[in-house]
């Protein structure tokens, strides 16, 4: 078994067209857009805690509530709040699993992949990251 | 839990009372806990097999006993030093529990405990994951994934959590009379918080962690018959039982919130109402009123209503009224708003709300956005609803909430949405 991070990303035009403010590209999820949505999402994560391969998975906050920490002029962190335009992709969600070959948790992100959205959105991309193994704690 | 029942169910219940009789006569409540541990381990693994021993908790003890025995003694030897009270003891004399003990209920030491581990030198996440392994007996295993945390994760803040304790001070006795409510508080504080942990969560680990509210019940259970005249445990275990009756109704299949107004009454459980009622009903008239009672009495009202349109809003109202006068919070005063609307109009609510505006307590709060969305929405005003929602939605780091929101919001959008797909004209 191997540990793996799988992403998903989205941008604050995203986050936004989920409450009702809708953008080029970005159309306005429906009440039923937003069910289908839920109840895929909610499936998948029994399925995984089923199966036992669920470590965590949790969604992100939008990306105006972000903080960041870059370094200024003379090398000292500068803070900065939630410095990301409309459509720049950032983290959006992710889930830690835990899975017997790559090809099982390749498998679910594509199943990920296949989350049902509004027409006219592109669906985001599903990276699967392996992660490295911890020593073992005595 | 792994363990399977009955023998999972009888090893939590001993749990607490093979930890105190340790505790009581050795001290160490780290290696004593340690020991307790394997104590169950061996009984999970040993008693399908062989069958429960008659005096399942003398077996426990005893066990229990030897590998802290043992542990003292290897501890004791490291140091190279003698007078530890392992090595003065008569071997016997550690091994057999006095046989007063097996017949002596000692159901008082569970409260000891909990009085241990709700410590004031610990953080409230260390005196969760105490009380749930001390005196829930629940293994760090099944509390790291309630918490979905790593196991070494928790294992350690167990191990701190224990030091700390000691380090403190931290002696397995009933505190003074007169730090005795100040103490019972924090440890229905953490019952309430362990409660809610297992209340609020959503998605695939509500299958892990549906089992903490349960938890939380059946211990706080446990305190109400130590404290049996004590309205306060009684309001609290109300309040949970009352609570977790709508479980079954409470989110719709994406996981997304369904409030009161609108949830399925046919499927709350109606035993836990009845019971939840009748708690209410015992402690109220002794007018010993605490803020657990006061709001028990409220969700006993909601619950009691065959729909949602029954509510008895001005008996609500008047138990708002107490509350806020006895435990006064931003939050108490914005249900009360809604109370006071749902009773005279959504006007009058919202003049309360801007109120609470200008006193700024929820300033930025999404509960405060989406009770003013509710309300705008009664009166009407559509788009005021829209963009108050909106707000909340964007605010609320509860994902089954923020579903709700995102619905509510979605459920009032202008007719047409923003136009992506532009309809082919049909060829003539």
């Amino acid at each position: 078994m191997s540990k793996y991070l799988v992403m998903i990303f989205g941008g604050q035009a995203d986050y936004d067209a989920m409450i009702g403010k809708p953008s080029e590209g970005h159309p306005a999820w429906s009440q039923q857009d937003l069910q289908a949505m839920f109840q895929f999402m909610e499936s998948i994560n029994n399925d995984l805690a089923e199966s036992g391969e669920l470590i965590d998975g949790q969604g992100l906050a939008e990306p105006s509530q972000s903080v960041v920490i870059t370094a200024g002029p003379n090398g000292a962190p500068v803070v900065s709040d939630g410095p990301y335009g409309e459509t720049r992709e950032v983290l959006a969600g992710y889930w830690v699993l835990d899975c017997a070959s790559v090809e099982r948790v390749t498998e679910i992100a594509k199943r990920v992949h296949r989350c049902p959205l509004p027409a006219g959105t592109a669906p985001s991309d599903v990276v699967v990251r392996p992660i490295d193994e911890a020593p073992a704690v005595a | 839990m792994t363990t399977a029942a009955p023998t999972g169910d009888l090893l939590r219940k001993l749990a607490p009372q093979v930890l105190g009789a340790l505790v009581r006569r050795y001290g160490h409540f780290d290696a004593a806990e340690d020991a307790v541990q394997e104590a169950l381990f061996a009984a999970a693994q040993q008693w399908p097999v062989t069958g429960t021993p008659d005096n399942p908790r003398g077996w426990l003890i005893r066990i229990a006993s030897r590998r802290l025995i043992d542990e003292l003694r290897s501890a004791e030897a490291r140091r190279r030093r003698e007078e530890s009270l392992a090595s003065m003891t008569p071997r016997d004399e550690l091994h057999e529990p006095p046989s007063s003990e097996a017949r002596a209920p000692s159901a008082d030491d569970t409260l000891t405990l909990l009085f241990l581990c709700c410590h004031s030198a610990l953080s409230p996440a260390s005196q969760v994951a105490l009380t749930l392994r001390a005196v829930g007996g629940l293994t760090t295993a099944e509390i790291s994934r309630a918490f979905l945390v790593p196991e070494a994760t928790m294992a350690q803040r167990i191990g701190r959590a224990k030091k700390t304790i000691k380090s403190a001070g931290g002696h397995f006795q009933v505190p003074e009379p007169a730090e005795l409510p100040q103490r019972l508080a924090a440890v229905l504080q953490i019952l309430y918080l362990i409660f809610n942990e297992g209340y609020t969560a959503t998605s695939g680990y509500s299958l892990h962690r549906a089992d903490l509210s349960a938890e939380a019940i059946r211990l706080t259970r446990t305190v109400r018959t130590l404290l049996s005249d004590n309205c306060e445990v009684a309001g609290l275990l109300a309040l949970m039982l009352l609570i977790d009756a709508r479980r079954p109704a409470r989110t719709g299949p994406g996981g997304e919130l369904i409030p009161l107004a609108d949830q399925d009454r046919s499927r709350w459980n109606r035993t836990a109402i009845a019971e939840g009622v009748a708690l209410v009903s015992e402690v109220l008239p002794r007018k010993r009123l605490g803020p657990y009672q006061l709001q028990a009495a409220i969700a006993a009202v909601h619950d009691e209503a065959p729909t949602a349109a029954d509510t008895d809003w001005s008996e609500i109202l008047g138990l708002y009224d107490l509350l806020m006068r006895l435990a006064p919070s931003p939050v108490v005063s914005l249900n009360h708003a809604v109370a006071l609307a749902m009773l005279h109009g959504p006007n009058v609510g919202l003049e309360q709300l801007a109120k609470l505006d200008v006193e700024g307590g929820l300033v930025g709060n999404h509960r405060l956005d989406a009770a003013r969305a509710h309300l705008l929405e009664m009166t009407g005003d559509r788009a005021g609803a829209l963009a108050a929602y909106q707000a909340a939605a964007a605010g609320t780091l509860n994902v089954p909430e923020r579903r709700y929101l995102q619905l509510k919001a979605a459920g009032l959008q202008p007719r047409s949405p923003y136009p992506v797909l532009v309809e082919t004209p049909a060829v003539p």
